[in-house]
């Protein structure tokens, strides 16, 4: 376990010791403020109170698609720019099995989403408190949480999805572009009975909060399973392929 | 087995820093490397020989676990890369190719890398390698600018971190101007020193292998060609070629038919020179004998064939960069 965290903090070094690291919590934050300004000038009467601007903006609607790009960018390279700067060796040959690398890049890349959607709920939050106020408070952090676990399910699916094509490809630019071309699609709902065992239509389990369903017979627990079924599909194909692949 | 041989297979067996079996890497149903096997002792610098394209950095490759061996195994300090990577590769450090190191972190961070995926390495032993490579005044600025030179000295700085009983270097002068590659061998007699470890260069330059290496494994088309004990030329091999300049060549002639075990190879009467083949021994003999006979002897030479003309013969000429 030790070693493990050792290896997170590796990881994580990677990512933070970037000049750029810092690019998308700066957008993200800023794009908090505007959005809150904008909507105040504009449409003051949207929101009643800082929990209820929080809550719609934090989900995959609102901000929260864009944290999970931000996502996606961040750590398609954890994998694929290993192999591409060639560090993959020095890497590899230390006495750590692959899987333990592999599963410490997992995690880091999970806990950069995490750090993401937290930021932005954050600035979410004080820009709400700014433009919207306190008023009729009571009970909502329950609603904040939920929109907040609901984006963040949505991101960690698609950093999965990201990994695994990261390691499939070892390309940083067709990581990005293949998970890119998804994200934009996955909104699409064919409404023929084979597709609520696709991935898109389960993506969103906001959907079920107000009674709906994407298409008749899904449920929140029948979502719950199926993205978790596609998401070990993606690690049990990442892991394979990263374990066994020869570095060359 | 008497007890006596017990104890000398087993402290040979010690001595075994890195053990090749018979290893093969076939890829799309060629071998490129086919069965090879050789050791590696203790303390021991040894060079793996063969021109561009013989298979070397896949036969470390393999040794490093980067890519898997069709067959075979290799044991390093009696672990198997196969069953046991982990406790295998704890005694090799070694650079593949490049150096390649992540160019936005200091060479400091970078090590600190490599310091968190290891048992027992603390700072001290960063400072260690680091001085030992001479490397202080760079650590903290970031690789990106480093020369290839300096990368390469971080890359040996990596390996050496755990404390490894093999050092493996793949082609570790490539790309460096003169000053550099000197510089490099000056790095690796003070490793080999300082360190008491084994060292494995690979190399397509004999030269470069020459100057260093106790022994050479030579390889060519992913086969083992031969190995050879470096720096043997100083001692005395049983079988001696000469060549006489003598004042009276048919005489002289005469004399080597004459005299059992010589065999006459050429002659030469433009120049009155004979060669000949014959055991170091009876070279006093031979002297004597045309002394006695009245020949008159102006010099006498050795023709030694070098270890390039080995090399280019092992390697089929032509084919070496
Ligand atoms: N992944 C691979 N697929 C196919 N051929 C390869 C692969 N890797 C190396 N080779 C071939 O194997 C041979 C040996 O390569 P290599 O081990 O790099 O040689 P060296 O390091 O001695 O120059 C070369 O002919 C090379 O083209
Ligand atoms: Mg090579």
């Amino acid at each position: 376990m030790h070693n493990l965290k050792r290896l997170v903090v590796n990881e994580w070094l990677k990512l933070f010791k970037k000049r750029s690291f810092f690019v998308p919590y700066a957008l993200l934050i800023g794009m908090s403020f505007i959005v809150g300004y904008v909507i105040h000038s504009f449409a003051a009467g949207m929101f009643g109170s800082v929990y209820d601007f929080t809550v719609t903006m934090s989900y995959i609607q609102g901000l929260g698609q864009v944290v999970t790009i931000m996502a996606i960018i961040g750590s398609s390279g954890i994998v694929a720019k290993e192999y591409s700067q060639g560090t993959i060796k020095f890497l590899l040959i230390r006495a750590r099995s692959r899987t333990s690398i592999l599963a410490s890049k997992y995690i880091t890349a999970l806990i950069y989403g995490l750090s993401l959607t937290l930021a932005t709920a954050v600035a979410l939050f004080i820009s709400g408190s700014i433009w919207f106020g306190f008023s009729g408070a009571e009970g909502r952090w329950v609603d904040v949480l939920g929109s907040l676990g609901y984006s963040y399910v949505y991101t960690v699916v698609y950093i999965t999805l990201a990994f695994m094509i990261g390691i499939l490809t070892t390309s940083g630019g067709a990581t990005i572009g293949i998970t890119m071309l998804m994200l934009m699609l996955d909104k699409t709902i064919i409404q023929k009975e084979f597709y609520k065992y696709m991935l898109f239509p389960n993506l969103d389990l906001s959907v079920y909060t107000d009674g709906g369903a994407p298409l008749p017979g899904m449920t929140l627990s029948f979502s719950i399973v199926m993205l978790a079924v596609y998401v070990l599909l993606f690690l049990l194909a990442g892991f394979v392929v990263f374990r066994r692949r020869d570095v060359a | 087995m008497s007890q006596r041989d017990v104890q000398q297979a087993q402290h040979e067996r010690e001595d075994i820093v890195l053990q090749m079996n018979e290893v093969s890497k076939v890829i799309k149903g060629k071998a490129i490397v086919d069965k090879l096997s050789f050791q590696i002792r203790k303390g021991e610098i040894v060079g793996l020989l063969g021109p561009n394209g013989a298979g070397k950095t896949t036969t470390i490759r393999m040794m490093t676990g980067l890519i898997r061996m069709s067959e075979g195994d290799i044991e390093v300090q009696g672990h198997s890369i196969k069953k046991n990577f982990k406790s295998a590769i704890a005694h090799i450090g070694a650079i593949i190719e490049n150096p390649e190191f992540y160019p936005y972190m200091t060479g400091l961070d970078n090590l600190r890398q490599y310091e968190r995926m290891t048992d027992d390495v603390d700072d001290d032993r960063i400072d260690e390698v680091v001085q030992l490579v001479g490397l202080q005044e760079a650590m903290n600025k970031k690789v990106r600018s480093y020369s290839l030179g300096m990368r390469q000295r971080l890359g040996i700085a990596q390996a050496l971190l755990q404390r490894p009983k093999l050092l493996i270097l793949d082609e570790p002068t490539n790309g460096l101007d003169p000053a550099g590659i000197r510089e490099m061998r000056d790095y690796m007699r003070t490793i080999a020193e300082v360190e008491g470890i084994s060292i494995l260069i690979s190399s397509h330059m004999l030269s470069e292998v020459e100057q260093i290496c106790h022994r050479a494994v030579v390889i060519q088309n992913g086969k083992l060609v031969t190995v050879t004990e470096l720096g043997a030329e100083n001692s005395v091999s049983e079988e001696v070629t000469l060549t006489f300049r003598v004042d009276a060549i048919e005489p002289a002639i005469a004399i080597a038919h004459g005299t059992e075990g010589i065999q006459v190879v050429r002659t030469d009467f433009i120049r009155d020179q004979l060669t000949v083949t014959m055991n170091n021994k009876n070279v006093p003999e031979l002297v004597g004998a045309l002394g006695a006979a009245g020949v008159g002897l102006y010099r006498i030479e050795e023709n030694r064939q070098s270890l390039e003309e080995d090399f280019l013969k092992w390697t089929g000429g032509n084919r070496i960069a």
